[in-house]
């Protein structure tokens, strides 16, 4: 056995005003553990993933073992454990869209951005190498009726077409 | 009670017993994995499933109850006794079927799902001959699998210091994470991922790398309650198949707790120690201290013949001249400069023949009591290993002190006995016992010392004379516990080399004597002591059984 055990050097905290978000959060619940979704996203959004010092800061937080941050975080795939792009975008490939063309999207945005597409286990495979975008494939948006559709961080864009694609991209800021 | 129809029978239960354990006592089997009695019932494994009866929706008073719409999970039904006007087919409780079609048809298509990823590598699997997958496949199970698709592969992990999981054996049912949670309160186990790529593990980083590991004092309970060969022993693995050890049932002699455990061995020593129900002591559980310490027992440093000191240096001897030189001795000092000292890590019987010995033979009222020194407190949720590492102090105590007015010798006034004896006779039977300064300086100003013990220490590098005595794996006998429970240990393997069970080599030396002590076997002295100790009036061989006496 190796006894090698994960040494958290700096210790994750939320900075000032996440800390008041967070207060205000907690309030909503009728018990601790009930806030971890909320939570987790508010790290995620500070730290970018959810190292392990994020996950012991939340365990603490929440007074829950770690075990159960970890058993969330690896249970929902809207939190990476790994560095992800700036934008993640994320594009439908349920069926409404795959018969709205979501492929020739999915390719377009290929090969303008020079990468490939994630997998669940491997976010770098579809992350650009500028660490700018991390394209990745979901399941259902919710917006069968505007299909094909992606999302591009908390942004929803409908009926799309490579000429909109470039456009959405254009104007993201930098 | 609870009057219910359990397919043909018609038996009382308790008030609230689940289909599950009402089966069990009636000798049916409802074949389950996720429910265990000592934790939580979240009904995941879906394979206690019984067909349950009540009227149907609607029906006036008086109509025949028949099978309800859907099977029920049988541990998370209870049954209770019911008002009159609820009563069913006018005098059960509840009506449960635990094998009719519809139940063999469930249980057989819950297996199915359950094989799904399962490797069937029974051949190389530590569980195999004592796996509730293996053996419910057997009885309830299809023989053959219509899953095409290619199995998951979850990699095998290392969880702690003691605890393998092979994830792929594993069917999620849980056990492990309630018992982390509930009973050891310590919390490391978890359910990564989702759906059918779910997988125990330990908090890890995205890499791998531990972020806590299983590494609690109960954590050893896992590889127990696992019901198929997920959960792995580190010690056990690859040691031996199951159907080829003997089983003793015995106490652990770790601490004064007294758990009770199936000591399992095979001729050449133990294998392995797993803890055994006791309903007011240990429950299903052992902490690993006591699970994993049985290793001194086959050790090969063993004393195996007696040890006499010439010149200086310990040398090997006969048992005869062993014997003769303390008789010898013996016989040639006053009683008052001789100190006898028990062992709280020997039995009752040991440390009866031991008094009787002193009172009778040697005429001495010194008498001491020896042991491991203490240790460390350790409280979970639902479990307390003690800090008496000795698992008989309460009964060697009240023992030896039985003819002598309850005056037992300990700690600094002990010491000071010792310091001004010729001759002492210490039986030890503590492994790995080392000594204080104070302790140290005493005994070396003893001009005869004899040591009645089982591995080389610190106490027999001292000794003129060393004895083998034997361990707990050994002997038959009984020891007290610390909530006075007079429990039996039984004989498991035999003495190494020439080593004798401890309370025979004190009477062979009281024979030498000339003393009237003659034993058979350990439940006379038993009996003996039921007669003759205060507050064991009922604890005879007859009366201690298979789940021991508590003391009034």
């Amino acid at each position: 056995m190796s006894d090698e055990i994960v040494q958290i050097e700096t210790p994750f905290q939320f900075n000032e005003e996440n800390k008041q978000v967070f207060d205000e959060l907690i309030g909503r619940y009728p018990v601790k553990e009930a806030a971890m979704l909320p939570t987790l996203h508010l790290a995620q959004r500070q730290e970018g993933y959810i190292t392990p010092a994020v996950m012991r800061y939340v365990a603490e937080l929440l007074e829950v073992t770690v075990m159960k941050v970890k058993d969330v975080v690896t249970f929902y795939p809207m939190f990476f454990e790994e560095p992800v792009g700036e934008y993640v975008i994320r594009i439908c490939q349920t069926l409404p869209c795959a018969l709205r063309d979501c492929k020739v999207v999915l390719d377009h945005l290929k090969t303008k951005l020079g990468t490939d597409v994630a997998s669940e286990t491997d976010l770098a495979k579809g992350t650009t190498d500028d660490g700018k975008f991390t394209l990745m494939k979901v399941e259902c948006l919710a917006s069968c009726d505007v299909a094909p559709v992606i999302m591009v961080n908390d942004d929803l864009y409908k009926n799309l077409t490579p000429e909109k694609v470039d456009k959405i991209l254009e104007q993201l800021p930098n | 009670m609870a009057f219910i129809k359990l397919n043909d029978l018609e038996i009382e239960v308790e008030d609230g017993t689940n289909i599950v354990e009402a089966a069990k006592q009636h000798g049916i089997e409802v074949p389950h994995y996720c429910y265990h009695p000592g934790l939580s019932r979240p009904a995941n494994c879906r394979m206690c499933l019984i067909e349950t009866y009540a009227p149907p929706p609607g029906a006036p008073p008086g109509t025949p109850a028949v099978p309800g719409r859907q099977l029920a999970t049988g541990c998370t039904t209870s049954v209770r006794s019911a008002p009159p006007e609820r009563k069913l087919d006018e005098k059960y409780d509840a009506i449960v079927q635990t094998d009719s079609p519809r139940v063999i048809k469930a249980r057989e298509d819950i297996l199915e799902f359950l094989l799904v990823h399962h490797p069937l590598d029974c051949p190389v699997c530590d569980q195999a001959g004592e796996c509730d997958l293996q053996d419910f496949s057997y009885r309830h199970g299809h023989d053959k699998s219509r899953y095409i698709e290619v199995k998951n592969v979850p990699p095998k992990k290392d969880l702690g210091p003691d605890v393998l999981l092979y994830s792929t054996r594993c069917i999620v049912c849980t056990r492990c994470i309630r018992f982390c949670d509930e009973v050891s309160g310590s919390g490391e186990l978890g359910l990564i991922n989702r759906g059918s790529h779910d997988e125990i593990d330990i908090p890890r980083s995205h890499e791998g790398t531990p972020i806590q590991l299983l590494d609690n004092k109960l954590a050893g309970n896992v590889v127990d309650i696992c019901p198929v060969g997920a959960l792995i022993s580190k010690d056990f693995l690859f040691k031996s198949r199951p159907w080829f050890m003997e089983k003793a049932n015995s106490i652990c002699s770790g601490c004064s707790v007294g758990c009770n455990v199936t000591v399992e061995y095979k001729t050449d020593g133990l294998y392995r120690i797993k803890p055994r129900f006791h309903a007011d002591i240990n429950q299903h559980w052992m902490c690993d201290d006591g699970r994993l310490g049985y290793h001194y027992v086959n050790s090969d440093d063993r004393l195996q013949l007696p040890l006499k000191k010439i010149g200086g240096e310990q040398t090997t001897t006969q048992w005869s001249d062993a014997l003769t030189l303390i008789t010898e001795k013996l016989s040639e000092v006053e009683a008052d400069d001789i100190v006898v000292i028990g062992s709280a890590q020997g039995t009752n019987e040991d440390n009866y023949v031991l008094q009787q010995f002193a009172h009778d033979v040697l005429k001495t009222t010194q008498l001491g009591l020896f042991g491991q020194q203490p240790g460390e407190e350790h409280k979970f949720p639902q479990f307390t290993i003690e800090a008496d590492k000795n698992p008989n102090t309460a009964g060697a105590r009240t023992i030896l002190g039985s003819a002598n007015g309850n005056v037992v010798l300990e700690g600094d006034t002990l010491w000071e006995k010792v310091a001004g004896a010729k001759v002492v006779y210490l039986v030890s039977g503590v492994p790995d016992r080392a000594l204080e300064d104070t302790e140290r300086e005493a005994l070396e100003k003893v001009e005869f010392l004899i040591v009645q013990d089982v591995l080389p220490s610190e106490v027999t590098e001292l000794a003129d004379v060393v004895l083998p005595g034997t361990t707990f794996a050994e002997k038959d006998g009984t020891f007290t516990n610390s909530t006075g429970w007079v429990q039996r240990i039984r004989k498991a393997i035999d003495p190494p080399g020439e080593a004798q069970v401890d309370w025979e080599i004190t009477q062979q030396l009281a024979k030498q004597l000339d003393g009237e002590i003659d034993y058979h076997f350990a439940g006379e002295i038993a009996n003996a002591i039921a007669e003759n100790v205060e507050g064991y009036g009922d604890a005879t061989h007859q009366n201690i059984g298979n789940t021991g006496i508590k003391l009034a």
